[in-house]
């Protein structure tokens, strides 16, 4: 099962988003955090801003622009762990210091993750199939999976599909006590040269408008799948399975976008990943320009689409070996989040 | 199927009090630190976290209440469908759970988690939603497709949707699919600061109504295609599904109700069914002005003339994202013992709208049942069972 990619925006913490997109420049960390560089947003005016979770803000942020003078998506497909976590932490908060007592709802309502997906049908009046996926490190991959169903049940219809998680103070305490963030000072620039465990902290939000139809499209998801395991064998099998029934004879993996993370507990994943691939494909890492965040593939997905199409070069930041391929037909994208949950995807020139 | 909830901790228990009328919503339980937890009634599991723990064999650390709830259930019902050890863990075997509240049942411990506290970290890997279902996936070894969906109160009907999808579209070829919500200060007082919490046990459909209990609970039902379940009890078919987004409010329903209405019609559409061909609707119905009077109006809309319907709610309070999948069950339950049971607490009709729930159990020929369960962010989604 496929879909067609026809238009796609992010906010990251790089300059992804509006006119001057550029990734050659890399933006640096902050305490071990990558925030996102939040545009204007022109389209929400000023109470209904200030009340927008962040991820809120940034996941209808950057999928208004590609509703914007196109028909109505058929369906609107978010994948989340826990947006809104930041106004799910305030009403905990409040719940604790005022005792159960005389609280205001507004950060209850907002807290739920299924504010991004239901915020952007209010604001495009969408009435129409809308879905929240919030499997942690696979939620992303899920909203993709259901994609894929949708198109293959009405090839006809367009949907926008999209990734989004934010820096909260409550996931980001919770994550670095449970060993998932660097405890000392490390900068992305020197992110995959960090020997210990955790990674940097990041955010975003990616969109993606999808169809069944190849006229006019960006690239093609020609496959995904997922991986429960800590079994680095049983890894790299499904891996392999997943190259051999998804490459067309003949072809290779041009590009490895790799979610390598400087958490040295995954980095054997990553290892054998590169190692299936030989000396033909390029490896890149990517997750120091956007930071570990268990949507984060969506952020290579929209490098990938952009690579593939031809509207972004790779920049050499992002290199990790240079390989003997010459064009750029078949990315694959494999990611690993807390070490249990794996995917991979392929993302093919439109033939 | 294998359900949990405040009327019993089995299909079977479920099924008594569901034909006795007999109500599981009480005030005091005292399972759930809150200072509403003797004040207000809910729709309570009676039996302790630690309790829950020592029956289902759970000596991992940092197991939330929800998690054990939803184990129970999914227990249940791999054991009702016989599922062997080979086919879980299959690659064709998925699992899809849906909740609202997942780890952040444990108000306390994470706030004092992120206000400084670093010794007692028990629960900060299982804070997300995504923490129920991680769990039944290592402890059962599935290797299928796992998801975990939350669109507020209709998560567990778009968990079960999306089930089905995975096997229309070859992506599995049976699925565990279901919901678990557990009592929680976050939701508790969410809902009372919305001011939707009855302080008396709710009245779903009636014009007095005065908002919606909370319960908790499970369930998971087992859905294989019919060539493979040959010599298996089959309860029941899921027949067709609805979603669409009310696109109103984040918080309540649009006054003429096209969320509600459109997924009741995407699902008679996707079923191939006519209203006429509704026998019962397992109505959403949680007892709050708003939502019974909207989904009154949006079955009116569409059914013109209503087939019989009632809501459960009287019985469970309102699981939030575990209602659906309670519901299914219920439905299911409609179905294969071809009865109907009571809308509890119905006294008078909404004056607007003068629709009469069924109050007393009945028998009845019931071939289709429409199940609703309408959520926050406006997500609504509908679905159809039928006589297999």
């Amino acid at each position: 099962m496929s879909f067609y990619i026809h238009k796609t925006t992010c906010i990251s913490p790089q300059q992804t988003f509006g006119d001057n997109i550029d990734i050659e420049q890399l933006r640096p960390s902050v305490d071990n955090k990558l925030y996102a560089v939040e545009p204007a947003y022109p389209q929400f005016k000023g109470n209904a801003l200030r009340r927008m979770s962040k991820s809120t803000r940034i996941g209808s942020g950057a999928a208004l622009p590609l509703l914007a003078g196109a028909p109505q998506p058929d369906g609107i497909i978010i994948g989340t762990q826990v947006s809104g976590m930041e106004e799910n932490s305030k009403f905990l908060n409040q719940i604790i210091e005022y005792n159960e007592d005389m609280l205001t709802p507004g950060s209850f309502v907002q807290g739920t993750p299924n504010t991004i997906s239901s915020q952007i049908a209010l604001i495009s009046n969408n009435k129409n199939y809308n879905i929240t996926h919030v499997h942690r490190g696979l939620a992303f991959e899920n909203a993709v999976i259901d994609v894929a169903m949708l198109v293959n049940e009405s090839p006809q219809n367009t949907y926008l599909l999209g990734g989004v998680d934010e820096i909260s103070l409550n996931n980001y305490t919770l994550d670095t006590l449970a060993g998932w963030f660097k405890k000392e000072d490390c900068s992305n620039n020197n992110l995959y040269s960090s020997a210990t465990d955790g990674s940097l902290s990041g955010e975003g939000a990616a969109m993606f408008i999808v169809s069944g139809d190849k006229q006019g499209a960006l690239a093609q998801l020609k496959a995904i799948t997922t991986i429960h395991s800590t079994d680095a064998e049983v890894v790299e099998n499904r891996i392999k399975t997943f190259l051999q029934n998804n490459l067309p004879e003949g072809e290779k993996i041009d590009l490895l976008l790799s979610g390598e993370n400087g958490d040295r507990r995954s980095t054997h994943f990553y290892k054998n990943c590169e190692a299936l691939q030989g000396s033909y494909t390029t490896i890149a890492r990517f997750k120091h320009l956007c930071g570990e965040y268990p949507t984060a593939s969506s952020f290579a997905l929209w490098l990938a689409c952009n690579f593939i199409g031809g509207a972004l070069e790779l920049p050499h930041h992002m290199l990790k070996k240079a390989g003997t391929a010459i064009g750029l037909k078949n990315i694959l994208i494999y990611n690993t989040h807390k070490i249990g949950q794996h995917s991979c995807m392929l993302l093919s020139v439109v033939s | 199927m294998g359900v949990i909830s405040a009327i019993g901790l089995s299909v079977a228990e479920n099924h008594a009090a569901l034909v006795t009328g007999k109500t599981g919503i009480i005030k005091g339980g005292g399972n759930f630190p809150s200072r509403y937890a003797g004040l207000l009634p809910f729709g309570e599991v009676l039996i302790g976290t630690e309790e829950l723990k020592t029956r289902l064999g759970v000596t991992e650390s940092g197991i939330t209440r929800t998690t054990l709830l939803a184990l129970h259930a999914f227990k249940e019902a791999i054991g009702d469908a016989q599922l062997t050890d080979e086919q879980l863990t299959a690659g064709d075997t998925a699992l899809i759970g849906a909740t609202t509240v997942g780890g952040m049942c444990l108000t306390d411990e994470l706030y004092a988690n992120t206000h400084g506290d670093t010794e007692n970290i028990e629960y900060v890997k299982s804070f997300d939603y995504a923490s129920v279902n991680l769990y039944l996936q290592k402890r059962y070894h599935i290797t299928g497709v796992v998801n975990t969906m939350n669109t507020a109160c209709s998560s567990s009907a778009n968990a079960i949707m999306y089930g089905c999808r995975l096997i229309k579209n070859g992506l599995a070829n049976r699925v565990i699919v279901g919901g678990a919500d557990s009592l929680a200060k976050f939701t508790v007082n969410g809902f009372n600061a919305l001011r939707i919490l009855s302080d008396e046990a709710c009245a779903p459909f009636d014009q007095n109504r005065k908002g919606l209990n909370l319960g908790e609970g499970a369930a998971f039902l087992v859905l294989e295609k019919e060539a493979d379940v040959k010599g298996k009890k089959m309860y029941a078919c899921l027949s067709g599904y609805g979603n669409a987004n009310d696109a109103y409010h984040p918080s309540s329903l649009s006054p003429e109700g096209d969320g509600p209405y459109l997924a009741m019609k995407n699902a008679l559409s996707n079923a191939k069914l006519n209203p006429a061909d509704i026998d019962f609707i397992n109505a959403h119905g949680t007892g709050t002005e708003n939502n019974d009077e909207v989904e009154s109006r949006a079955m009116l809309s569409l059914f013109g003339t209503l087939p019989n319907f009632a809501s459960t709610k009287g019985f469970t309070g309102h699981t939030l994202g575990a209602a659906s999948a309670i519901e299914a069950v219920y439905s299911i339950l409609n179905i294969d013992k071809q009865e109907l049971y009571p809308n509890l607490n119905f006294g008078q009709p909404i004056a607007d709208t003068g629709l009469e729930p069924v109050i007393t159990y009945k028998a009845s020929a019931i071939k289709h049942v429409m199940s609703n369960s309408f959520g926050f962010g406006g997500n609504c989604t509908s679905l159809i069972f039928s006589k297999a």
